[in-house]
């Protein structure tokens, strides 16, 4: 109990820093919101105006006192470029995002399991080396780069899928997935490397231990040796690695929701950087941050469930 | 029967004889049906809703459908009655009265009367709105309401742009009072749809509002999809999953109108772009350099190559349907010989002139156009570097602080010729980021203002844009065309775009069962 007391607290120090150097970070960006919202329309009486109007003269250090006091008590704000509270759009496009992280840790688990397995099989014959160099490619190249890819031949070239856009599984079934496929392949390829690695150096050692001998040496079949036995040892570790690479990827989102127009949680973070929508970027990257906490904490937890010989002290 | 039925039965008398009486396709699709929600694949991702302080097109476009304003203006920008069944000036243009047309009620239920619409206008008026008409306002000594359907506006001195002004929606549309607290992401107001609401950056969803004044739409409601990515809307529309979509890809135009099952509509223009020159920095305050940077630019190939012909070129930026738009100004013709001439005159040999040219990605065209501009300068002796800025940079460096030498924009919309020549080439005109200080402009600009002869103030304005073209103050390119693709079964298309070339009305538009 001390141990989560005190990484909750730890949770809520590190959450004030990170809304405290976003804060700095996006004011240091040339053009305030003002300017955004006015656009060409805007002259400098309207201006000040509605600077003035919004808080936006004061000085930083009250303006970030103000946000962050009613932060504190619930009070998210209402976005300034977009006029609607934040919690709002937030529970909007939450569920966007969650949609797609669990699609691409799904898929990217349904491939990296096997292509490991296979490759911890066939240790250092052809289809290792095929295994490794997929994941190799997943790891060395960034998220973006496998959208570019997937947008120019997918969805340019073959024209199998749509290239950008949202639609809600409520509306269509059909068309939410076929907007969230090419998103979600991007963000599983290099989650799905990592995944494949883990697999095969986890299967590799179990494979390697005296009780596989012993199953084969009563007569089981290869398949049942693998799948059965040395599988089921072997995915404990691989789970928690997914469970920590859940963080990472809702730090993806912001890239690949942005490139490929899927109007979720990164999507909305990144239209509000470019807005310079204060209180949207601070709440969006609040809510981000502390996804990948908590994903990282119940990890934590979950792992010494399983796990007897771990204790959280 | 009510007027607008009354005014679709003799509009199909005159197609009838159009078409010598015969039944048949055009005259099919002439019938207006009633229902069904119009599925509308839309460009923009729409912002703050509240009609007093969005600027964007795309918002605007949405909101023609949900407000109304006090008067409006027909295609050749008449003044017309609308919310204000009738309204007078005095001769000194100090007074203004406006009769509010009984009947009109709010989308609350609520009749509209004259305390809504001195609230609207003093929300517009006050600086703290924020609201991008302001200026229309600025004139303005008080605002009145002797009766409940009567308003009476008291300028401080003429301004004789203020009724057409009005017409805009972000001046003169009429909100219930007290609602300024809820336009941004509810907007109410006396438009023939009701706002329903909005999955923000997906869609916008509205319903036909029953007790318009001028009558319920055919259309049950609209539904907007928010599509960014042009090709994936075009597919939209290809595929049938949307009825209609505004911005055809300007390089595919051309194909979707072989299409048979698709119809589109182009019109001209949507807005107008110019090449622009910092007057505050050397050596552009130098008419000869502006004059031989103009002459380096063949506007015909620019046009084509960065809009695919999706345009046409223009010395003038007046609509081209106003009284002071003048055909004969015409673009400068592409000269090297004779801009070397004055680069050296200027005293710049070849290759010594170097500038950085600004654009905004916001506008992938303007990027393509600084590209092929900048080809040109380099065989004119000129090295140019053209620098992409993000919209929010492009703004704040260029627009704000007036930080550039070269740079291009466009405009939609700005129709009415006194907010396109006062704002954006008066030394004092709110929009005049290029530092231009002119005294002869000054000097019409300002007496075009106060002047309520619409025929004086026309012949001053193409004084105006004779002077901006002879001193080369920026170079007006061309009018860019707009255009909307449909499936065959919505009707009404011809009628959908405002005259302002921009908004979409879609209580004009109908699906065929």
């Amino acid at each position: 109990m001390t141990y989560l007391a005190r990484r909750l607290g730890l949770f809520g120090v590190t959450l004030l820093l990170i809304t405290l150097v976003t804060f700095l970070i996006t004011n240091v960006l040339p053009g305030d919101v003002a300017t955004m919202i006015l656009g060409t329309r805007s002259n400098p009486e309207t201006l000040a105006g509605l600077r003035e109007k919004l808080g936006l003269n004061q000085p930083l250090i009250v303006q970030y006192g103000h946000w962050i006091g009613h932060a504190l008590s619930g009070d998210l704000g209402v976005s300034l470029v977009f006029r609607t509270p934040i919690a709002v759009l937030l529970g909007q496009k939450i569920a966007a995002s969650a949609m797609l992280v669990v699609m691409s840790l799904v898929m990217a688990l349904l491939f990296a399991v096997p292509l490991g397995v296979w490759g911890a099989v066939h240790r250092d014959r052809w289809q290792d080396s095929v295994g490794s160099s997929i994941a190799l490619a997943g790891i060395s190249l960034p998220d973006f780069f496998w959208g570019i890819v997937l947008i120019l031949f997918v969805a340019r070239g073959l024209g199998w899928l749509p290239a950008s856009g949202y639609a809600s599984p409520l509306d269509s079934p059909r068309l939410a997935l076929s907007y969230a496929a090419l998103p979600s392949v991007t963000l599983a390829l290099s989650l799905m490397a990592h995944l494949t690695r883990m697999t095969r150096s986890a299967m590799l050692e179990v494979l390697g231990q005296d009780f596989i001998r012993v199953c084969r040496a009563k007569g089981l079949a290869e398949g049942t040796v693998i799948l059965r036995h040395a599988l089921r040892n072997a995915i404990s570790p691989v789970l928690t690695v997914a469970g920590l690479q859940l963080g990472y990827l809702f730090g993806s989102i912001i890239v690949v929701e942005s490139l490929f127009n899927f109007t979720g949680m990164g999507w909305l973070t990144y239209q509000a950087l470019l807005n310079r929508d204060m209180p949207l970027v601070q709440a969006s990257v609040l809510v981000i941050a502390a996804l990948v906490m908590l994903t990282n904490l119940a990890i934590d937890v979950v792992y010494t469930l399983l796990d007897p010989r771990v204790r959280l002290t | 029967m009510r007027r607008r039925d009354f005014l679709h039965t003799s509009g199909l008398v005159m197609s009838g004889l159009a078409f010598g009486g015969l039944p048949g396709p055009a005259a099919a699709a002439a019938t207006p049906g009633r229902g069904g929600t119009l599925i509308w694949g839309h460009s923009e991702t729409t912002q703050n809703l509240d009609i007093h302080q969005t600027g964007t097109a795309s918002t605007l476009r949405l909101l023609q459908n949900v407000h109304d304003t006090i008067v409006t203006v027909d295609r050749s920008f008449k003044v017309l009655p609308n919310v204000a069944e009738s309204f007078d000036s005095s001769p000194d243009l100090l007074t203004y009265t406006f009769h509010l047309r009984p009947g009109v009620t709010f989308h609350t239920g609520a009749p509209v009367t004259s305390a809504d619409v001195v609230y609207s206008f003093e929300r517009v008026r006050d600086p703290r709105t924020g609201a991008v008409n302001f200026d229309v306002f600025r004139e303005v000594a008080s605002i009145e309401a002797p009766d409940a359907m009567t308003v009476i506006v008291r300028m401080k001195q003429p301004f004789a742009p203020f009724l057409a002004r009005l017409a805009e929606l972000g001046a003169g549309a009429v909100l219930p009072k007290d609602s300024g607290d809820v336009q941004g992401k509810m907007p109410v107001g006396c438009g023939p749809f009701k706002f329903v609401s909005r999955e923000f950056g997906n869609k916008v969803e509205l319903t036909a509002f029953d007790a318009y004044w001028q009558g319920r739409p055919y259309l049950d409601g609209v539904l907007s999809h928010e599509v960014t990515e042009e090709t994936v809307r075009l597919t939209g529309l290809q595929t049938g999953q949307f009825h209609l979509i505004n911005d055809i890809p300007m390089d595919r135009v051309a194909k979707v109108k072989q299409d048979p099952k698709l119809q589109v509509l182009s019109w001209f223009p949507l807005n107008w772009d110019f090449l622009n020159f910092n007057h505050d920095r050397k050596p552009f305050d130098d008419p000869r350099v502006r004059q031989a940077l103009d002459m380096m630019v063949d506007k015909e190939a620019l046009m084509q190559g960065a809009l695919w012909g999706q345009g046409v070129v223009t010395g003038s930026p007046s609509f081209p349907t106003s009284a002071s738009f003048d055909p004969a100004i015409k673009p400068r013709a592409q000269d090297f010989t004779a801009a070397a001439a004055l680069l050296r005159e200027a005293g710049f040999a070849p290759g010594q002139l170097q500038f950085t040219f600004k654009v905004t990605t916001n506008y992938p065209y303007h990027v393509q156009a600084a590209q092929i501009m900048q080809a040109w300068f380099e065989q004119g002796g000129v090295k140019a570097t053209t620098q992409q800025l993000t919209w929010a940079d492009w703004l704040s460096q260029c627009w704000v602080h007036r930080d550039f030498e070269v740079t291009m924009m466009n405009f939609f919309t700005l129709w009415e010729a006194d907010f396109l020549y006062y704002t954006l080439w008066n030394s004092t005109g709110a929009f005049n980021y290029r530092n231009i200080r002119d005294s002869a402009i000054d000097d019409m600009t300002g007496k075009a203002r106060r002047s309520a002869d619409p025929a004086e103030r026309a012949a001053i304005y193409k004084q105006v844009q004779q002077r901006i073209q002879d001193q080369t103050h920026d170079v007006i390119l061309w009018f860019r065309n707009g255009s909307v693709g449909a499936q065959q079964n919505v009707g009404g298309l011809d009628r959908l775009v405002h005259p302002n070339g921009s908004n979409l009305m879609f209580r004009n538009v109908w699906l065929k069962a």
